[in-house]
């Protein structure tokens, strides 16, 4: 333990009172220790102040020799804020108040990130498991072990048998830089992410409407709109730094959508309980009430929209007494949610993991679309269906990542899209896959079904985070080889892994995040990362290396501006151009959004499809047809409550971040589950008592209950940030069929009593 | 002292800070760099002060306040001078759970100082902000149980406490405090308020569910609450009682300096009554446990070598009175006692002396513990608690160490050890009366998680009156002393941790270890 910030004392109190937690005995008597005891040290340097010039009078040790800008790493809001460093180590953040996502202001995650950085499980150096234990390796013994075992496995089981399985947390260059190396280096197309956990049914969706993905927002709508309605996203919780722009807006009237009485519902001008996945249904309804009052733009939908002829027909059914019927509203809410929406002059909906996780996802962001399109609230200041993307970077890989689409949103099936690509390239198109491989939830099956034979995992926790978590760890421990490229070990999955290599992470790179409204920002390097850790992109690069095609593919690269440079150049001309953008103009800009072709200004704000093209090939956006459908895993005798997963605002994802910033640990320091007080008294179950949560797939133990009315009867909430509380214990193998993404919001459980099993 | 906040302000390049407030005007202009203005502009005039506003209505319990003041004060994650608390009602869908954020409320009559027994606590004059200094305290946490609010808090791992001074440096520069600087979304903010005109209203808007009642000390943070809230909103922190800290060197310092007033008490009653007893013996070995008392109550202390500043501020802390009266005790017990060594005329004088300064110092430890943020404690049952143990003890002291045979002294001991037994009675009686929820949790406490040392306490202290009763030699007295003595500690222990403090509502999931 090398941590000598301000969270570990460097002298332990001797009289404190029992119950305070580093005690140390009254035994050691060196003279500070003896000076501690008798009072003559109260740690005055530890706890003086002093004045700055730019963080003000503030805690001497806490103001840094420089402050690097950077962009946050946490979540999609892309929060501009700054790195102070002194004697080498991050002392300090504070937000740029420059920057055009937050105006200085962060979240508690991103007030407290460079903590991030001291955790005392970084891992320093690569291990390799020998006899059953991970033991520490070379690094170039590390890569050359990774390049013998992926080879072998392609040679033994063919070139698809190896997978990869990437995040949403890199820099947009390493992304890109992968994206090369995986399906052009090794050679296999079976290559996902964890954006597939959370993204890609608003990916999919963007895809079926519009002809590409890209949220045609910005967050300056969220300022600017007089209807804000949020479908199954609780920002104030998730994304505190949007609630902030929202609050900024004294005109609106917020409309939020959610089965749970969550922090941004409570705050709604109108607030609608519905039951849970029944979204699709209303916002069907609340179509069929704008067609059957004509508060549509006719105008706009013939010469913009293709299918509305179909639709108007299809929406017939979703009279407010159908819908009412689905969604447990009153049609009185249904009436005055579609005439709200419907006068709108801008009319904005957001919408989050509520309408994501779900089997029917894709159809949903559809049909939340079709709203935007059939009142023409798509393009102008204040209206957009704008998906509120999760990780920091998941729009970079969406961008130039090269899964489930090529680098540029090109299509895998178009041939002009793959001949494009190599010419750029400079390479035989026959090289470049006609279709995607296998999506994330794909590989595991693979995995199981031993199809998939090595696994390299980068930036993700999958042990935690995916759902139904047992299938998955049955296939990690199937696998020939398991490599994890990750900033700390260990974690559930790290310590499965064959081969970890430690990885450097926010704070200790440089290269460029885009947030949820496409603004693309800095992100720059403050520190050094601990021991031998590498950037990813330069792990990548090494390995290319040992591939024997770092010449073809990265030609004299040595870091994130060579990528950065030849991605200008593969975004040129394409939706996400990024042709006019250098790092420069990105930092003295506040970030920047795309589309930026060469030769633009950095002036005000950016929509997509301002002007009514989508990029479709007829250049119309299409308007589908989405029918409700009931979540697949109802409630029964046998378990008879719906549990629903979501977060906490002090914590990321599986806390392998947050799980080690004191402070956030302080503040929310264990799982819990939330439940009414009318099941809790059915169940004789009190407050704080420790519970089982049961479903046909497994069982979270000893989970601390909170009984509370914000959850409605008959359906329970878990966050699914805890690894020793893991939620994903209980949920189920059920995906999107077009997104592949986990119906993670829904399934059936059983709760009682702990230790009753 | 005034406060040149706007001079500063533009010295440090902070002018963003007096940026005028501008009226937004609807759906095409954006003014998002231009932050209302959150603190006031000018500093208070006389009679007036500065003070905390928290809009509940904009709050939506996202920390940054917590986490911003950590930082800013270099505190470790247990330590939160600000802190954000959860109060819920009503049914769903229409359910409220709202959030309340405070730093200190820098009241008008700030208890905290008030009990202090050294000058560690000043209000300011010019701000009114209470401040708090690290070099001036010894560490006695007397602050941290006269507080209503749970502010001042103990730092262990530099002995002394430390609370919000709403950033008295930041303002003092033009800059906005730490959790004001952070909000995202503006629900904190300093205000002037004058004092003479809050005395009159601060009941309306200083009071908030899941808050002590702003009359214990008057807190000036004006709170802004939603027009309608259910009519159950309350605390969701209530099934969550713990016990607190048992403090073990001033559970026996309490103990044993009763004891030892108990036992020259008994000394010198003997004495006048001219009793056939080795007087002198007695009130040597009743001052060897009286010295080791005071000496214990050191440890207490975050910093002893300070210990002397403790008498300081008798005017005005019970504290330091207590520590005066004490040393009086001492000196004169000292004097008394070589007195009756040499058997001189003048001892009963002392001897009487003795005792009056000896029943004052239990009366002033008592007073310690009449804080009305510490509800359980707040009654006379306290002083009779301490005066029993000692007519508990010293009879039994007395008899235990040789000095005479005479039963009486046996059965004074068991009559106080009735009374203790029934004073104790008619506290938890008093506790499952009260209506106030932190009375009722004590109660909890004490029938719940605490229920074995209750009953082990009452028939320790019932064992240890009876067998020098039925065992008439001095290994009785001895066992009988033993037994009453380990009775009377775990009476004290349960004393310090069957205490429920008044606090603001906290979180409903909070850190085992704060």
């Amino acid at each position: 333990m090398s941590r000598n910030g301000p969270f570990q004392p460097s002298i332990a109190p001797c009289n404190s009172r029992p119950a305070a937690p580093g005690r140390a005995p009254f035994c050691g008597l060196s003279p500070r220790t003896l000076a501690r005891f008798l009072g003559l040290d109260i740690l005055e340097e530890q706890y003086a102040f002093a004045s700055d010039s730019v963080t003000g009078y503030t805690s001497a040790q806490k103001i840094p020799d420089h402050w690097v800008a950077t962009t946050c790493g946490y979540c999609s809001v892309g929060c501009g804020m700054h790195i102070g460093v002194k004697d080498g180590r991050a002392v300090s953040v504070r937000g740029d108040e420059q920057h055009k996502a937050n105006f200085g202001k962060l979240c508690p995650k991103g007030l407290s990130e460079h903590y991030t950085l001291e955790a005392e499980n970084r891992l320093r150096y690569p291990v390799l498991r020998r006899k059953g234990r991970l033991e520490r390796i070379g690094w170039d013994d590390a890569l050359d072990v990774m390049a013998r075992q992926f080879q072998g496995v392609q040679d033994r089981h063919g070139p698809q048998s190896l997978g990869v399985i990437s995040t949403g947390q890199l820099v947009t260059e390493e992304f890109y830089t992968l994206g090369k190396l995986v399906q052009l280096g090794l050679g296999t197309s079976n290559f996902c992410g964890n954006t597939t956990l959370c993204m890609a049914t608003a990916v999919a969706g963007y895809k079926r409407s519009f002809g590409s993905d890209g949220p045609p927002g910005a967050y300056e709508d969220l300022e600017k709109a007089d209807v804000v309605f949020l479908i199954g996203a609780n920002i104030a919780e998730n994304h505190p730094i949007l609630f902030h722009r929202l609050e900024k807006n004294p005109n609106r009237t917020l409309i939020v959508a959610d089965p749970r009485v969550t922090k941004t519902a409570m705050m709604a001008d109108v607030f609608l309980p519905l039951k849970p996945r029944s979204d699709l249904a209303l916002v069907n309804g609340i179509a069929h009430i704008l067609v059957k009052n004509g508060l549509i733009d006719r105008t706009y939908i013939d010469r913009h929209t293709t299918g509305f002829a179909e639709f108007e027909r299809f929406v017939e059914k979703y009279t407010p007494e159908f819908v009412s019927a689905i969604t447990g509203l009153d049609q009185e809410q249904i009436y005055r949610t579609a005439l709200l929406f419907g006068h709108a002059k801008a009319a904005f909906i957001g919408w989050t993991m509520g309408v994501n996780h779900s089997t029917k996802g894709t159809e949903t962001v559809n049909a939340i679309v079709n709203l935007s399109l059939i009142t023409g609230n798509v393009g102008r200041a204040g209206a957009a269906p704008f998906s509120i993307t999760g990780q920091c970077n998941a729009m970079g890989t969406r961008e130039a990542g090269f899964t489930s689409s090529m680098p540029g949103y090109r299509k895998f099936e178009s041939r002009k899209d793959r001949e494009d690509l190599a010419a750029l390239w400079n390479i035989d198109p026959a090289r470049i896959p006609t279709a995607r491989g296998l999506a994330y939830p794909d590989i595991i099956e693979a995995a199981v079904a031993r199809k998939i034979r090595a696994l390299w995992v980068i930036g993700t926790n999958p042990v935690v985070s995916y759902p139904n978590v047992d299938v998955l760890r049955q296939g990690l421990q199937d696998l020939e080889f398991l490599v994890v490229q990750d900033g700390y070990h260990p974690s559930p999955t790290t310590e499965l892994a064959d081969l970890v290599l430690p990885a450097a992470i926010w704070g200790e790179k440089e290269g460029t995040y885009t947030n949820s409204e496409r603004r693309v920002s800095k992100v720059n390097k403050a520190v050094e990362p601990p021991g031998e850790a590498r950037s990813d992109m330069d792990i990548f690069l090494a390995l290319a290396r040992r591939l024997g095609s770092y010449d073809e593919l990265f030609p004299g690269w040595t870091g994130p501006r060579d990528a950065f440079d030849e991605w200008k150049r593969v975004s040129s001309g394409r939706l996400c151009d990024y042709s006019g953008m250098t790092y420069e103009l990105l930092e003295a800009h506040g970030g920047i959004q795309w589309p930026f072709p060469a030769g633009s200004s950095p002036a005000k704000t950016s929509r997509l499809y301002a002007d009514g093209r989508f990029e479709t090939a007829d250049g119309k956006a299409r308007i589908w047809c989405a029918d409700w459908e009931p979540f697949p895993e109802q409630p029964d005798s046998q378990f008879p409550f719906t549990l629903n997963t979501g977060r906490t605002v002090e914590h990321w994802h599986t806390r392998t971040k947050t799980g080690n910033v004191p402070i956030l640990e302080h503040l929310s320091p264990r799982a819990w589950v939330e439940m009414n007080p009318s099941d809790a008294k059915r169940l004789r179950m009190k407050p704080h008592e420790k519970v089982d949560i049961l479903s046909r797939r497994g069982c979270v133990e000893m989970v601390e209950l909170r009984v509370t009315e914000t959850v409605a009867p008959g359906q329970i909430f878990m966050p699914f940030h805890f690894a020793e509380w893991n939620v994903n214990q209980v949920t189920q193998s059920a995906f999107d069929p077009i997104s592949r993404e986990p119906n993670y919001k829904q399934c059936a459980v059983r709760v009682q009593k702990a230790g009753t099993l | 002292m005034t406060l040149p906040l706007i001079r500063r302000a533009k010295e440090d390049g902070i002018t963003f800070l007096l940026t005028p407030k501008t009226k937004t005007s609807g759906l095409h202009q954006i003014t998002a760099l231009a932050p209302a203005p959150r603190i006031p502009l000018t500093p208070p005039a006389p009679g007036e002060q500065y003070r905390f506003h928290f809009d509940m209505t904009k709050c939506i319990g996202c920390k940054c306040c917590v986490v911003a003041c950590n930082e800013q004060n270099g505190n470790p994650a247990a330590i939160n001078w600000r802190r954000v608390g959860e109060i819920e009602g009503g049914w769903y869908p229409y359910t409220h759970r709202l959030y309340l954020s405070m730093g200190c409320n820098h009241c008008v009559e700030p208890s905290c100082l008030i009990g202090c027994p050294t000058e560690a606590f000043t209000k300011d004059s010019a701000t009114g902000i209470v401040q708090h200094d690290a070099n001036m305290c010894i560490g006695c946490q007397y602050c941290t149980w006269n507080c209503s609010y749970g502010v001042p808090q103990y730092n262990a791992a530099r002995g002394v406490v430390g609370k919000c001074d709403m950033c008295y440096g930041r303002l003092s520069k033009g800059q906005e405090p730490a959790c004001v600087f952070a909000c995202p979304e503006g629900a904190i903010t300093i205000e002037t308020v004058d004092i003479a005109a809050w005395k009159m209203e601060y009941e309306l808007t200083a009071n908030a569910p899941g808050l002590p009642s702003a009359s214990d000390s008057l807190s000036t943070t004006r709170i802004t609450l939603p027009d309608r809230l259910p009519p159950d909103t309350a605390r969701v922190d209530g099934y969550n009682v713990k016990p607190e800290p048992p403090h073990w060197p001033l559970v026996f310092m309490l103990v044993l300096t009763q004891l030892s007033v108990g036992a020259f008490a008994t000394i010198w009653l003997l004495h006048v009554l001219h009793a056939k007893a080795h007087l002198h013996l007695g009130a040597v070995a009743a001052f060897v446990v009286g010295a080791l008392a005071l000496g214990a109550s050191v440890l207490h202390l975050g910093r002893p070598v300070y210990a002397w500043r403790a008498a300081k501020m008798w005017k005005r802390s019970w504290l330091s009175r207590e520590v005066l009266v004490f040393t009086l005790f001492a000196v004169v017990a000292s004097g008394y006692a070589a007195l009756l060594w040499q058997a001189s005329p003048a001892g009963a004088l002392l001897g009487a002396l003795t005792s009056a300064f000896g029943l004052l110092g239990v009366t002033c430890s008592a007073f310690i513990y009449l804080v009305p943020a510490r509800p359980a404690w707040n009654s006379r049952r306290t002083i009779a608690e301490f005066h029993l143990t000692g007519a508990i003890l010293g009879p039994l002291f007395v008899a235990a160490a040789g000095v005479t045979a005479n039963p009486s002294l046996l059965r004074f001991a068991a009559c106080a050890a009735a009374l203790q037994i029934v004073n104790q009675a008619f506290k938890f009686f008093d506790m499952i009366r009260a209506e106030r929820c932190e009375m009722q949790a004590s109660a909890k406490l004490l029938s719940s998680t605490l229920k074995n040392q209750v009953l082990l306490r009452a028939t320790l202290l019932v064992a240890g009156v009876m067998i020098p009763l039925l065992v008439r030699n001095a290994a009785g007295a001895a066992l009988g002393l033993v037994f009453a003595l380990t009775a009377e500690i775990l009476g004290r222990y349960l004393f310090f941790v069957s205490v429920v403090p008044k606090n603001m509502a906290s979180a409903y999931h909070v850190s085992e270890a704060a």
